[in-house]
């Protein structure tokens, strides 16, 4: 009982501050009190009429996508390398896409910064999504790695064995395996890219991305039509959770049925 | 065997070559920057230990860098603390997902949205002080609210708790739940069990928790900066200030090298510290669940 609202207790902490967010973006006043003395949806209306707002959606949503694809063809193919490799291989490859994980966002940042000065790459949406991938990539291969070690590799073997070509062994039960996790993951790194912000603000140049908008607004001022905003965004990072958890749970589904036809 | 092994290396090619590329050289290229010298907007490539003797050297950099630590230190701990409860109760007793689903909504919804609901709830204007004004509690509007180390404390824990509890959740999730049905079986309370069967079990994936956790917070640099303050000034800040503003990028490399081997030294300290406190013993596989 105690545990019970203790976590419940932790969970208001964490979302009560998002759902005030919510609520305030609906008040038809600038500020930020109680009693709400009415409500209207004109911060929304005026999202749509800014043109700079638009722009900045749509570069985001392009980098997004973009490394959504870099990051799951990269991850398809490393993942299908972990369970080919022997074990220095798997090291290998393991320090180089998991290690990013532990530092920093201003570390990674900063040398891609330095990187791309030293070689005069000018900074565009290219390096950032360079940069995103780089973020979103060892995410995957955490992901995918508690996956890939519950792989039996006797099952392809098997299905060799019983005369199944290579390409209906990797399409009939590789694929199956592997194929929602890394689908959920790449889905995941559209959101990591969408709402990055620490190592876009190093690698952007003049670029401007929905979080560097939102910074820029920031910091001048405070106003609901941040609230705005942000409320879309959450929406939006809720959708597409969504999505990735749902093709997780397919995995699940489709795992037990074949377990129970065999 | 071999086949299957050079198939392997080709299909691990691209991602291998992407991380030397954009992980590892910028990451050596960063590090020998940091002994380069910037004279006049111009960086001179050279050997020389000044960025790193002028930093250690510097007053404003040992404040702004026990500050970053502590901040650091405080928030993973809150933060691990916190996620006990909810990664136990999310591992062992529950079974609906609606609070893990929650949870991955907070940690996948904006970093940026996070610290201006910080904002607007802890202003003077903000939601705080209101509430506290119409209940009587206090006259005026308490400006201490925002740009103080609590503010810093607050946010930062809101921003980095759901990250803590599915590193805990994974920790946890490697111990077997029959052990801590025989140890409640056995009369054991829930905080029984917890203290002496998930804890020893679960220790180094909480050490890792907290020192991930510790790694964001002490190198946030937005955060501080825009709820903190003068409380604000991290190394983070003037890592970053030096890549934007003043331009001493050598200067900044080699901050951001200490900030990078402080961490290794709190890790290594953290780690003894365990070892010490007989947390973490090697302890045998059959205690965890076979793979």
């Amino acid at each position: 009982m105690i545990l019970r609202v203790t976590v419940y207790l932790i969970m208001a902490f964490l979302l009560v501050p998002l759902a005030l967010i919510v609520l305030f973006s609906f008040n038809e006043s600038p500020s930020f009190t109680f009693p709400i003395t009415g409500y209207s949806i004109r911060w929304y209306a005026q999202i749509f009429s800014d043109p700079q707002l638009a722009s900045a959606l749509w570069k985001s949503f392009w980098i997004a996508t973009l490394t959504a694809i870099i990051t799951f063809i990269l991850g398809a193919a490393a993942s299908l390398a972990w369970l080919r490799l022997g074990r220095n291989g798997r090291t290998v490859l393991e320090v180089l896409c998991i290690t990013p994980i532990a530092l920093p966002g201003l570390f990674l940042g900063v040398s891609l910064l330095v990187l791309a000065s030293q070689v005069g790459v000018q900074l565009s949406m290219i390096t950032i999504v360079i940069s995103h991938v780089v973020l979103a990539l060892p995410m995957l291969m955490i992901a995918m790695r508690a996956r890939l070690v519950l792989f039996d590799p006797n099952l392809e073997e098997a299905s060799r064995d019983l005369g199944a070509s290579q390409v209906l062994t990797f399409r009939r039960v590789t694929l199956p395996l592997i194929a929602p996790t890394l689908i959920s993951c790449a889905v995941l790194s559209f959101a990591l890219s969408f709402d990055e912000f620490v190592v876009t603000a190093f690698v952007s140049g003049t670029e401007t991305t929905l979080p560097m908008y939102i910074w820029s607004m920031m910091r001048r001022t405070v106003t609901p039509l941040i609230n705005a905003i942000s409320t879309l965004a959450m929406v939006f990072t809720i959708a597409i959770i969504s999505i990735a958890l749902a093709i997780a749970a397919m995995k699940r589904a489709t795992n037990l049925s074949s377990r129970n036809a065999a | 065997m071999v086949s299957s092994q050079k198939t392997g290396s080709f299909l691990a090619a691209p991602a291998v070559t992407y991380m030397v590329i954009f992980f590892v050289a910028p990451s050596l290229l960063l590090f020998s920057y940091s002994f380069w010298t910037a004279s006049s907007f111009r960086i001179v490539p050279d050997f020389v230990l000044t960025n790193y003797l002028s930093s250690m050297k510097s007053l404003l950099f040992l404040k702004v860098t026990l500050n970053a630590l502590f901040i650091g230190l405080v928030t993973a701990t809150i933060s691990v603390l916190l996620s006990l409860p909810i990664a136990y109760y999310l591992t062992y007793v529950t079974r609906s997902k609606v609070i893990f689903y929650l949870i991955l909504v907070t940690w996948f919804s904006s970093y940026l949205v996070r610290i201006y609901a910080w904002r607007t709830l802890l202003g003077t204007n903000g939601l705080l002080n209101v509430a506290l004004l119409q209940l009587g509690i206090i006259a005026t509007p308490v400006e201490a609210f925002l740009f103080s180390p609590f503010a810093v404390g607050i946010t930062l824990v809101h921003i980095y708790l759901p990250f803590a509890i599915l590193m805990v959740i994974s920790a946890m999730s490697e111990i077997k739940k029959e052990l801590i049905e025989a140890s409640r079986d056995l009369g054991t309370s829930p905080l029984g069990a917890f203290v002496r069967v998930v804890a020893p079990n679960a220790a180094q994936g909480l050490i890792g928790a907290f020192m991930l956790t510790f790694i964001l917070a002490a190198s946030d640099y937005v955060t501080p900066q825009m709820v903190g303050g003068s409380s604000g000034q991290t190394t983070g800040l003037l890592i970053a200030d030096q890549f934007r503003k003043t331009g001493n990028w050598p200067l900044g490399a080699a901050q951001a090298f200490i900030m990078f081997a402080l961490s290794i030294l709190v890790y290594v300290i953290i780690t003894a510290l365990a070892r010490a406190s007989g947390l973490t013993r090697p302890r045998k596989s059959i205690l965890r669940q076979e793979k």
